[in-house]
């Protein structure tokens, strides 16, 4: 049991005491804690949450939810072609790390992508789509979080499909079924656990969204959270706000985080 | 994954007598190469970023090629470089000295709520980034009032040691008991058995472990800019500022390519040593 210690004691000071001190933070008006005359308590900054900052909590659910249903539609094609089809899987995974090096990277490449004249523009065009109206904008900053948690679906989905013994597809094509309902009456089937666990993941993932819409965002997807509770909180010093936007924002991606594991049954001590 | 059986099962059972007699445009090729296709747009779309970044940090003004931007990276951009390998360097050493006894305490000793106590210790990787930022900036100014390198490399360390924790749980699950028993029976304390049996075959899985918490924390810039200490700017940190203050530059780009290229090479490096095995429970598939 002594050897836990180290990690007990790095978990404990330097994660579950700073939150324990923010929650303490969030309800406290601004700075106050830092007067002589001692913390004024208030509920202000909650009540701020659900009324002037409600806008804020919108958007980056919006954003997480919208990031999530492009890794989907994207992940899931992905994830059986790479488990039933391909032979080199290694070399795919080599190159699924580079979304892992960080979103900053992938915003910043993104920017370049869409300028004016960059690589994107002759593609978008032949879509007819105005490459400078994807510059700043909504598809952009989704499409950039949507890489950055991509791997993270395809892990999921592709661990649930290895699982499914690939015969049971072959029976129901015996049976004549079409390829359309062996995917919805057999495979997905099988496969909603990891699918469920992907999602919420990846969900979990994208509420902290911080370069993504700075980079490319307009004045709206900036209203992310992460994003409002550096501002207020390291830029304009209102410790109490940005402490209840930061729970606010803990709490969405530990519920989701919570059941994503239920659902993962992914027991590693057993 | 489980995979590894599947490709002989496949090989019988999909290609050779329908391949024989199939003409040159089956629906089953089309579909295969569609599949290859499918994957290969997606892989392209996730290293555009990387490679529109590379073709830019190579012009120079007036559409040149220009290898000089990437003389920024060791010359200006050094002093970044070096906070970035000292802060990892650190923060690994720090995470090994807490995953290695805590993954042998998890695995060896049957007590109660060894899951719950798990579980607590991976929290971390679910809270974002930005509230470690704020939660530890705020107690390091008001409660620590720790401002030097130590306080980026704790927090480093927090969010990354759940990471290492989980390969090197998973080596040990998979390591038989025998082996430790058989050198204490041969007169090793346990200490000996543990430095001479244990820790050199659980090598690929600290290894893993080590491969992801250098991904992330080398590539870290969102807990950076909540608590770097004054006057140390970490090279990714350094990316952001230059974006945000500067715009786009080639030179940041260098920079930026410089530390995909190195993280990269570290996963490349691993893959050839170690294969992808190892990193099965974490990140990667």
């Amino acid at each position: 049991m002594v050897l836990l210690v180290p990690a007990a004691l790095l978990a404990l000071l330097f994660l579950y005491y700073p939150l324990v001190f923010i929650v303490q933070l969030s309800f406290t008006v601004a700075d106050s804690f830092l007067s002589p005359a001692g913390p004024v308590y208030t509920l202000d900054n909650y009540k701020a949450m659900f009324d002037r900052y409600l806008p804020n909590v919108l958007v980056t659910l919006q954003l997480a939810t919208l990031a999530t249903i492009v890794d989907l539609l994207f992940g899931f094609p992905f994830a059986y072609i790479l488990v039933r089809r391909i032979r080199y899987r290694t070399l795919v995974r080599a190159l699924m790390v580079f979304p892992m090096f960080g979103a900053l990277y992938i915003a910043f490449g993104m920017r370049f992508i869409l300028l004016p004249g960059g690589f994107a523009t002759p593609i978008l065009q032949l879509f007819g789509i105005d490459p400078a109206s994807l510059l700043y904008s909504l598809p952009s900053v989704v499409f950039a979080m949507a890489i950055f948690t991509f791997p993270f679906m395809v892990m999921n989905v592709a661990t649930a499909l290895s699982n499914v013994d690939p015969t049971l597809e072959e029976a129901a094509a015996c049976l004549g079924a079409r390829p359309w309902q062996t995917l919805i009456r057999v495979i997905i089937p099988l496969t909603r656990a990891g699918i469920v666990a992907g999602m919420l993941m990846v969900f979990g993932w994208s509420v902290g969204t911080f370069a993504e819409p700075l980079l490319l965002g307009t004045i709206n997807e900036q209203r992310a959270l992460a994003l409002t509770l550096y501002q207020r909180g390291v830029v304009q010093t209102d410790y109490g706000l940005s402490s209840a936007m930061g729970i606010v924002l803990l709490v969405i991606a530990l519920l989701v985080s919570y059941f994503s594991l239920r659902y993962s049954r992914g027991a590693l001590i057993e | 994954m489980t995979a590894t059986a599947d490709p002989r099962a496949q090989g019988t059972t999909a290609s050779p007598p329908e391949e024989s007699r199939a003409p040159l445009l089956s629906s089953r090729r089309v579909t295969a190469a569609l599949s290859h296709v499918y994957i290969w747009a997606c892989l392209l779309v996730f290293v555009a970023p990387f490679l529109a970044l590379l073709g830019y940090s190579l012009t120079g003004p007036g559409g040149t090629y220009a290898v000089a931007n990437f003389q920024y990276v060791l010359g200006s951009f050094g002093d970044n470089l070096v906070s970035s390998f000292q802060v990892a360097a650190l923060t690994l050493i720090v995470d090994l000295a807490v995953c290695l006894p805590a993954a042998y305490a998890l695995v060896r000793f049957t007590f109660r709520g060894r899951r719950l106590i798990f579980s607590i210790l991976s929290l971390p990787l679910y809270v974002p980034g930005a509230v470690i930022g704020l939660s530890l900036i705020l107690t390091y100014n008001f409660t620590y009032h720790i401002s030097s390198i130590w306080g980026l490399v704790l927090a480093m360390a927090v969010g990354t040691f759940p990471l290492m924790l989980t390969p090197i749980v998973v080596a040990m699950k998979d390591l038989p008991l025998v082996f430790e028993e058989a050198a204490e029976c041969l007169g090793a304390s346990r200490w000996q058995a543990y430095r001479r049996i244990v820790l050199p075959l659980i090598g690929p899985g600290i290894s893993a472990g080590l491969l992801l918490a250098f991904i992330i924390v080398f590539n870290e810039y969102l807990v950076t800019l909540f608590v770097h200490p004054p006057g140390l700017v970490t090279a990714p940190l350094r990316v952001f500022n230059l974006i945000r203050t500067a715009g786009l530059a080639p030179t940041t780009a260098a920079l930026a390519v410089s530390l995909q290229l190195v993280s990269f090479v570290a996963v490349l490096i691993f893959f050839r040593l170690f294969g992808s095995r190892n990193l099965k429970g974490t990140y990667f598939v």
